[in-house]
């Protein structure tokens, strides 16, 4: 036997050595054959002593590299068979070797220090292997003052960390979780610290040097490095029991971490909490902080020093004093120097560290002037990253470094202030005040602002093409601007003011430029001549200071009532003595006039003057519309004056003082509810709605913004019913109902969303008679109109004319925006509705069925209607849907039949039908997970309770049309990702919801149901996959249930369960074979007694949910009982 | 209650063949008129220029007939050409020398519309030499006409 594997070793020799030729040598098919050797060669069996041979004599790098990989692999196979001194001898063999040879190629001499480590790292639990021997004779190495063998030095402790930290820089050798972990452990408590020790003492005989040539540097930058990896170590918490989330952290370990926070051990004290550590990083960050890359490390190093926190620090006066000596330490850096670009995020993720990591308690327990130089150093600091942040804009820079910075110390203050009550009353406002300023200042043009200088004060001004998928500012800078609104906030006594002077003068001066513009052109016709640059820098000025009243003034909450906020509140009271009401009722009311013309002006609500500032932005607009300058508006800022509008809106309008402890009175006077204020500024919203939807049909976004404004003013039905007394509101209604320009104009989905406004609307409180005759004015005409239209004798003749499809898409668009105004409390009467408008449309796809688009429009239609309403029907209305929807798709089926098209359209369009009923057929049986209809009663009165035999069920619509999409559906198709999703969706939720109609289905259908879950577990996406097993599980079950072994339902869907899973005989017999591959008697017991339990408790499988919890619940204790020792790296 | 000014029953005699729409009504999907020929919308976006200019529109189209691809883009308050299309239902009774004769509704045979090319065209002759009835979509838009669907005769 022993001779065999000699002779095969010999053999591989042989191979070699014919392989030292060099590479260009040989032919593609001989390096194919060798590499197969090489292959090979790794896993022959005891390969040392062949290793040492190669590794002494051959001059071919790869050959060494293959030879050290060879050592390495076997070490970790044989393990079991090795005696502890030849471990030793090896190890001691591979060190001296990379000693005596320093030209070695780097990645050679690196692979023989990875064997190194993989051999230490495997022998540190059973053979009492250690790293104690390395240490020595590294720290030998250190002092040699060698530069090369220093770095040598490095190398050895760096191979080590990567080995032990079990992170994904740590090598396969296929040994358990729980091994890489104790490993870890074991490692981390004494043998990182020695490395760490050993870092330090060279960084700090580095940081004694006066000079330092380039070779020493580069040494000084290697223990930079290593240094900041132990400081990012991954720590382990101590204790050894395990729990099923310290499994998962042993998998997550394994995947790249950035940004660990540093918690050491409690056996780190003396280590980490010497000041003298913390010194020596900013002295060596001092050193070095002109070489770029060197300081990126160092910067590292005491940003992880910042962020350390946990078992460490025996008490809060620790953390206490750690804190304020990395504060010092921070300011001395800072104060004395001028930052370089390479610093800056450096410097702010230190500060941001610190800031997020410190307790508040123990921030404020500084003393008093340190935290106070420290505010005042952050406040600089941040003012300067923004300046810088705005020239790398300027510049258009690649590279946004101080952005960067900027966006970090930004997110700092935001934690700061956000706990405010815990500091001093006031200590940030001054600070406050500095960065809104300076942000502000950034923002502007010359000459208040720096806008587009360069450092030299030339203005720069490009115009670039922008397209849509741009986002737009206020999504773009959205953190920035959320934190400069919360120090405006801080300040407001300041900041407020600031904002409405500000928004106040570039508004007159607005004024003023298009009244000089209007004349010009007057006088001369050519419109070329307009000059667009002053326009174009107020415009920007006035996009900035309303994007920041708006973030200043109110929040954006998701789904929940947002208040106004509490430092606004408090401001508007802390003045509302000094306030006249009148007065400020007097400017809210006239914003066509300048503001610094009303007499008192000085003594209204700032609040509300900062509104009646973005009002009188709005007024110079909609003047400039009516005076026909439409050309030489901004639509950009009519976008943000609309935006801003309606975050007010949600906020400030009809304010209820339920909400609020105390109440600001001028605020609750000009906006309360019942007050001639909040009716004047519903009317005034609602005809820059209107002024709007006419003047800038030509701009998408624009008129989108603006049609959002309407849907909230008409969304809660508080403010609805002041909407509804406004005249203009009925205008506009009537207006959208003739369909006459120029609201047809419009995009398509701007007009849906008009019409879902003017249907909510509806419901707000009017008295009967008025009711009715809004819904004459708004919905029937509709009504009629297609009625006339269709009923006419020769529809069948003139259905083809433009005006008549354009009359129908019109309608048919309004559909849709009924369905989308649907609510729980309006559901009865919409629904009803629509209802007569779906038999009809049904009649349309007879008509239609040779237009493509006017077919997809009318499914979409029923899309939407079961979307919206479904969750809400009782019985009897749900039937009537079914049905509806069934005569939909059979009609749908007898005219797409065998349909060829030729289309020109891109191919994925083309099945926008299919994808369409897929949907609609999902919709509707998202019934079955969300059903409101039996909790509230909407129909209560209306629904007779039929228990007479349901006539169509959403089984027989859904599985009717699962027959005519299945046919349709190649594997072609499949290739498009929407198709693919939603189809999946829909037979998941077919399986799920109706099993028992599964083995009902036609054989042809049913063959192809099964031949589509067997390809989406087999060849799709891994969520596809996940789809289809969810599918199976119900239909198992249903074999279970019934019992009947030759139906085909069981036959596939035993099929399935030998493609997918191993039933219960081959659980065992993969027990069995786990087991015995198990040595290690300890732990077979532990693995066998674990997967007793599991089978244990879920034994006879039935099928009820109890069951299932009931074994998930032990898997999970299975999994993290012996996870650790199955998952394998 | 219906609008005085909108009138279907009159016929199409000499009517246009196009309509103008401003250029942020038209649709994905629907049709315009690019470098004079009737195209359907593939695609459409739209940029500015600058931070604070108006809206323009990007349109690529494909020729309904050539199957050309043509782009365009406008500002988007402009007008564009829509074209008046229609879509008929014939017969089919024959197919001689590369045309087709359909039966129109008024049972009059026309005889003047060339199979189409590619795949929908061989489908058509296939069919038709297996016996099969069909009833062929033909599609026509400013003074122009192509077959551009067929199917089965339903009993």
């Amino acid at each position: 036997m022993f001779l065999l594997y000699f002779l095969s070793n010999k053999c591989s020799l042989d191979e070699h050595k014919r392989l030292l030729a060099p590479p260009s040598m040989v032919s593609t098919e001989q390096r194919q054959h060798a590499e197969h050797i090489f292959l090979s060669f790794r896993k022959s069996k005891s390969p040392f002593a062949v290793c040492k041979h190669i590794l002494e004599t051959s001059k071919v790098d790869y050959v060494l590299f293959q030879a050290a990989t060879a050592i390495m692999e076997a070490v970790v196979r044989e393990w079991i068979l090795l005696e502890k001194s030849s471990i030793e001898s090896l190890i001691t063999f591979l060190l001296t070797y990379v000693l005596q040879r320093p030209n070695l190629q780097k990645y050679v001499r690196e692979q023989i220090l990875l064997a190194v480590a993989v051999i230490v790292k495997r022998g540190s639990l059973d053979k009492s292997i250690n790293c104690k021997s390395i240490f020595h004779e590294v720290s030998q190495l250190i002092s040699s003052g060698n530069p090369t063998v220093q770095t040598l030095a490095c190398s050895i402790l760096t191979a080590l960390l990567s080995e032990f930290s079990s992170s994904n820089k740590t090598s396969n050798i296929g040994l358990s979780m729980e091994f890489h972990g104790s490993c870890k452990r074991l490692f981390q408590e004494d043998d990182l610290k020695q490395i760490f020790m050993l870092t330090v003492e060279v960084l700090q005989e580095f940081s004694r040097r006066e000079n330092l040539n380039a070779q020493m540097s580069c040494v000084f930058q290697c223990y930079l490095a290593l240094a900041n990896q132990v400081l990012s170590w991954n720590f382990l918490p101590p204790n050894h029991i395990l729990s099923c989330r310290e499994v998962m952290h042993y998998i997550a370990m394994f995947e790249a971490t950035q940004n660990v926070m540093l918690k050491p051990t409690a056996s780190w004290r003396e280590t980490l909490l010497d000041h003298r550590v913390m010194d020596l990083f900013f002295t060596v960050h001092r050193k070095i902080r002109e070489d770029s890359d060197m300081a990126q490390d160092s910067l590292q190093c005491l940003a992880q020093l910042a962020s350390m926190h946990g078992p460490i620090f025996p008490d809060e006066n620790a953390q206490l004093t750690y804190l304020a000596h990395l504060m010092e330490g921070l300011l001395n850096m800072i104060n004395g120097i001028e930052i370089e670009d390479s610093e800056a995020v450096g410097i702010s993720n230190i500060i941001n560290n610190l800031i997020s990591t410190f307790p508040r308690s123990v921030l404020t327990a500084l003393p008093n002037e340190l935290f106070a130089s420290f505010i005042n150093c952050l406040t600089l600091l941040t003012c300067s990253f923004g300046r810088s942040a705005a020239l790398e804009e300027v510049l258009d820079k690649d590279d946004m470094v101080y952005m960067e910075a900027y966006d970090k110390l930004l997110e700092s203050w935001l934690t700061l202030v956000q706990e405010d009550e815990h500091f001093p009353r006031g200590c940030f406002v001054q600070p406050a005040v500095q960065v809104f300023n300076s942000y502000i200042q950034c923002h502007l043009a010359a000459p208040d602002g720096t806008r587009n200088l360069t450092a030299n004060g030339v203005a720069s001004h490009e115009e670039e093409e922008i397209n849509e998928l741009q986002e737009d500012d206020r999504e773009l800078f959205s953190d920035q601007l959320a934190s400069i609104g919360m120090l405006g906030r801080i300040a407001a006594d300041h900041c407020i003011p600031l904002l409405t002077g500000l928004l106040e003068n570039r508004v007159t001066r607005l004024h003023g430029q298009l009244q000089r513009h209007q004349q010009h052109l007057m006088a001369s016709a050519d419109p070329g001549t307009v000059d667009r640059k002053v326009l174009d820098d107020l415009y920007e000025d006035i996009h900035w200071l309303i994007l920041v009243s708006g973030y200043l003034l109110a929040d954006d909450p998701q789904g929940e009532t947002p208040l106004i906020p509490s430092e606004v509140m408090e401001y508007s009271i802390k003045h509302s003595t000094e306030v006249d009401i009148n007065t400020t009722l007097q400017l809210l009311g006239s914003p066509g006039e300048k503001a610094t013309s009303i007499p008192g002006c000085n003594r209204t609500d700032s609040v509300i003057r900062l509104l009646s500032a973005v009002l009188r932005t709005s007024e110079v607009e909609s003047r400039a519309t009516r005076a026909s300058l439409t050309e030489l508006l901004s639509p950009q800022m009519g976008k943000d004056i609309v935006w801003f509008l309606r975050r007010w809106a949600k906020t400030y309008l009809l304010v209820d003082e339920k909400l609020y402890g105390q109440i600001s009175m001028p605020l609750s006077t000009a906006f309360g509810a019942d007050t001639e204020g909040a009716q004047w500024i519903v009317g005034y919203l609602l005809e820059k709605v209107i002024n709007n939807l006419s003047v800038w049909s030509s701009e998408p976004d624009l008129a989108n913004d603006t049609v959002e404004l309407l849907v909230t003013l008409v969304e809660k039905r508080e403010r609805a019913n002041i909407v509804v007394q406004c005249e203009n509101w009925w205008n506009l209604a009537k207006q959208f109902a003739s369909r006459s320009p120029p609201l047809h104009m419009l995009s398509s989905t701007v007009q849906r969303t008009l019409m879902k406004a003017l249907v909510l609307g509806g419901f707000a409180h009017m008295d009967s008679d008025t009711k009715q005759q809004y819904w004459a004015e708004v919905l029937h005409p509709l009504q009629q109109r297609f009625l006339n239209l269709i009923n006419q004798e020769n529809f069948a003749q003139i259905c083809q004319e433009e005006a008549v499809k354009q009359e129908i898409i019109a309608t048919l668009e309004a559909l849709c925006g009924i369905a989308e105004a649907t609510q729980i409390d309006n559901v009865a009467s919409l629904f009803s509705f629509l209802m007569d408008f779906l038999s009809s449309c049904i009649g349309l796809m007879e008509v239609y069925r040779n237009s493509p688009e006017t077919v997809n429009l009318i499914i979409e239609v029923f899309v939407e209607v079961a979307h919206k309403q479904i969750c809400y029907l009782g019985e009897t209305k749900s039937m009537k849907l079914y049905e509806v929807c069934l005569t939909l798709l059979q009609v749908y089926s007898k005219n797409n039949l065998g349909r060829k098209r030729l289309d020109v359209a891109a191919e994925e369009d083309q099945y926008q039908d299919l994808l369409l009923i897929m949907e609609l057929l999902t919709n509707l049986l998202s019934k079955e997970f969300i059903d409101f209809s039996d909790t509230d009663e909407v129909f209560r009165g209306q629904e007779q309770s039929s228990g007479a035999g349901r006539a169509v069920s959403a089984a027989d619509v859904v599985l009717y049309g699962v027959n005519i999409v299945l046919p349709l559906m190649s594997q072609d198709l499949l290739k498009f990702p929407s198709l693919c999703n939603q189809y999946y969706k829909l037979i998941t939720f077919i399986c799920e919801i109706f099993p028992e109609k599964i083995p009902q289905l036609p054989e042809e259908l049913f063959k192809s149901l099964m031949c589509s879950l067997e390809l989406g577990m087999t060849s799709m996406s891994s969520e596809i996959s996940q789809l289809c097993l969810e599918a199976l599980s119900p239909l198992a079950e249903q074999c279970a249930k019934t019992q009947e072994k030759d139906t085909p339902l069981f036959i596939a869907t035993r099929h399935f369960l030998k493609v997918k899973m191993d039933d219960l005989a081959e659980y065992s017999e993969l027990v069995e074979t786990l087991l015995s591959n198990q040595r290690d008697a300890v732990i077979y017991q532990r693995l066998a007694d674990a997967f007793n339990s599991l089978t244990a408790s879920s034994t006879p499988p039935t099928m009820d949910r109890k069951q299932k919890v009931a074994f998930l619940k032990s898997l999970e204790e299975f999994v993290a009982n012996v996870g650790g020792l199955l998952c394998v790296k | 209650m219906a609008d005085p000014d909108l009138d279907f029953t009159s016929g199409d005699a000499g009517a246009s063949t196009t309509f103008p729409m401003q250029c942020s009504a038209l649709r994905k999907n629907g049709f315009v008129v690019l470098k004079g020929r009737p195209c359907k919308i593939v695609e459409m976006s739209t940029s500015k220029t600058g931070k604070h200019g108006h809206a323009k529109v990007h349109l690529v189209g494909i020729d309904i007939f050539s199957n050309k691809k043509y782009e365009d883009i406008c500002p988007s308050t402009h007008n564009m050409d829509v074209p008046n299309t229609k879509r008929n239902d014939y017969q089919l009774v024959d197919i001689s020398e590369g045309f087709l004769s359909l039966m129109m509704d008024n049972g009059d045979v026309r005889e003047d519309l060339r199979v189409p090319e590619g795949d929908l065209g061989k489908e058509i002759e296939s069919k038709f030499a297996a016996g099969e009835e069909m009833l062929v979509t033909v599609l026509s838009a400013m003074g122009e006409e192509s077959a551009v669907a067929v199917k089965p005769m339903t009993k």
